[in-house]
């Protein structure tokens, strides 16, 4: 029966052009939506590493006559006011890259004979506890490090696993990334940009390196305890402005900034959803208004198949087949273009998240197109022999 | 071998019913070769119908091979009519879109025979109509008389014991429908396969074992 459908099939290749563009055209949108559907919906699903919720972040403006030690001053009093407010449960110091702020930096270099390639940040002693980071090795750097022979860094387990994966440990390694630097910890995940980021290796600096810099720390983290957020605020602007003798002091909520930076995935990915739908929706009446015109036009076909011995089972199921089998190499075709792009790597992104994609967008239309197919093949097959023998 | 005990066939709409038959007795023995003859609308391709169970009687019952096939439903019906029965049409019914071989393997499909065996009956079947070398062709490269053969091998493929002919000859001209009569009356005599054939060609009727007239849904001889 399958070479008799396929020959048939084969036969009328040309009124079934339309179908199998259809189904083409389908699958690889399907596939492009699901292979990034599933990929962001990983990354949201894995841990940004750190801590937002009851944050505050601060943004304000030092007195640049300030020199070093004016600075460190500055730094200390103004973090020890902020401490004294009621309910704020920890504060940190931040340089100009901070979570969901949408900035990065980065630095390279090729000592080891190989490029590593980091992100950096900066914060002071108290940006692990403001943060609740989680440690894969060591700790985050403190006072007695800023006296060391070479300046503390922090890096995340991206970093370690991308440029030192078989080393016993990198505690205490020194690493020359902008200048020599002492790792004291290995910090797990770590996606400050959004959800939706990849863990990049990261290295976290310390005061000390950004007032070399002579760009003081200007960013503030304030962790409150939960349900207070709110209530900090004021306060909070209050004694900031008299601190900083200026009114120039912006506080905003992490977790409102941390929906800001998703929304350039999650827009677009709805967006795209949205589309599929309709696409979806538009491919199932196209297959019934076509299926329901071919089953009309073959009527006398089905009366003398079951003249000839069809059951209404074999004629539901042979237009059924008729259907998935242009589909199939709609589906084949499309298939065959998709696995193009992990295998020739042209997106950075993993490629079973594109195997996953192409599965999905086969097991969607193959659902689709076999109910579209059922109901005019049922109708098909309830058709009376003598009825529509005599049509003819 | 066909017999047919106080058929009524009536069609219902809400406001009319028709009587296409009324009370119909006929008895077909096996081996014979029946024609039926009358005007149009009496009954005739009703009858048929109803022989080859692609039509349900409102009375009556039917037997065919020794069978009381009038209760028969869904692929008891199908499978019967594929194991003891041939069609032909007076148009042909080909499948365009099939090879005449593959047109003519149809019904052997149902019967869920083998590639190669199928192929093998569907030349054979050929050959007996004299269209061997016509089996890659498609039924729009023939004629008239050429697609009635391609009918014809069709309904002999799967040696049924009966052929029920709705109007073989009527689309063609006289030479081509002699030579539609010359094979069935050859498949009569050499394989014994019981023909019961509608025609509106006294000639052709002539030819047959024995003619059945019908008037108005009515047996009149």
């Amino acid at each position: 029966m399958l070479s008799h459908l396929l020959k048939l099939m084969w036969n009328k290749r040309r009124a079934n052009v339309l179908i199998f563009l259809e189904i083409l055209l389908a699958f690889i949108v399907l596939f492009g939506v699901y292979t990034f559907t599933l990929y962001n919906f990983d990354r949201y699903r894995s841990p940004l590493g750190f801590s937002y919720e009851h944050s505050l972040g601060v943004r304000l403006d030092l007195n640049d006559q300030l020199d070093s030690a004016g600075v460190v001053e500055a730094h200390r009093r103004i973090r020890e006011e902020v401490m004294n407010l009621p309910d704020v449960a920890a504060v940190t110091w931040l340089g100009p890259v901070n979570p969901f702020g949408g900035n990065t930096w980065q630095t390279s270099n090729d000592n080891y004979g190989f490029l590593i390639s980091t992100q950096m940040m900066f914060a002071d002693e108290h940006f692990a506890e403001t943060a609740e980071l989680s440690f894969r090795e060591g700790r985050w750097f403190d006072e007695s490090d800023q006296h060391a022979k070479y300046p503390p860094i922090v890096v995340n387990a991206a970093f370690r696993d991308e440029y030192f994966p078989d080393a016993p440990t990198l505690i205490d390694s020194v690493l020359p990334i902008n200048g020599p630097h002492r790792v004291v910890g290995v910090i797990g995940d770590f996606k400050y940009q959004s959800n939706f980021a990849e863990n990049v290796p990261l290295t976290f600096f310390s005061h000390a390196d950004q007032d070399r810099n002579e760009q003081p720390f200007e960013m503030l983290i304030v962790r409150t305890h939960p349900g207070r957020m709110a209530a900090v605020q004021e306060p909070l602007y209050r004694s900031l402005v008299e601190l900083t003798k200026s009114t120039d002091v912006v506080i905003w909520d992490m977790a409102a900034d941390r929906i800001k930076a998703n929304r350039p995935v999650v827009i677009p990915l709805v967006i795209m959803l949205i589309i599929s739908g309709f696409l979806l929706i538009n491919i199932a009446l196209g297959l019934f208004g076509v299926l329901f015109t071919q089953i009309n036009r073959r009527r006398a076909e089905i009366g003398l198949r079951k003249a000839m011995g069809a059951t209404p089972g074999e004629i539901t199921a042979q237009f059924v087949r008729e259907v998935l089998l242009v589909t199939a190499a709609g589906l084949l075709l499309g298939t065959l273009f998709a696995v193009q792009v992990p295998l020739l790597e042209l997106l950075p992104i993993p490629p079973k998240y594109f195997y996953l994609g192409a599965v999905a967008a086969i097991a969607t239309i193959l659902l689709i197109v076999t109910v579209c197919a059922l109901l005019p093949s049922r109708q098909a097959a309830r058709l009376h022999p003598a009825l529509v023998l005599h049509e003819e | 071998m066909i017999q047919l005990n106080n058929i009524s066939k009536s069609y219902r709409t809400d406001t009319i019913e028709t009587l296409a038959l009324q009370h119909m007795n006929l008895s077909v023995p096996k081996g014979e070769f029946l024609s039926i003859m009358g005007p149009s609308g009496c009954g005739k391709s009703t009858l048929l119908n109803i022989m080859g169970l692609i039509d349900e009687p409102s009375e009556g019952t039917v037997v065919l091979a020794g069978r009381e096939v009038t209760d028969y439903h869904g692929s008891q019906t199908a499978r019967f009519r594929n194991e003891q029965l041939g069609f032909i049409f007076q148009s042909f019914h080909l499948i365009n879109d099939l090879s005449v071989i593959d047109n003519v393997e149809l019904p052997l499909l149902y019967r869920r025979v083998g590639g190669k065996e199928r192929r093998e009956l569907a030349r054979e079947a050929l050959a007996h109509v004299g269209l061997s070398n016509r089996a890659t062709h498609f039924p729009n490269q023939l004629s008239g008389g050429q697609k009635q053969r391609v009918a014809i091998a069709r309904a002999i493929v799967g040696k049924p014991n009966i052929i029920l002919a709705d109007e073989p000859t009527g689309n063609l001209d006289s030479h081509m429908g002699g030579e539609i009569m010359d094979i069935l009356t050859r498949l009569n005599e050499q394989l014994g396969t019981t023909i019961v054939m509608v025609t509106h060609d006294e000639r052709m009727a002539k030819r047959t074992h024995r003619l059945v007239r019908l008037s108005d849904g009515e047996r009149v001889s």
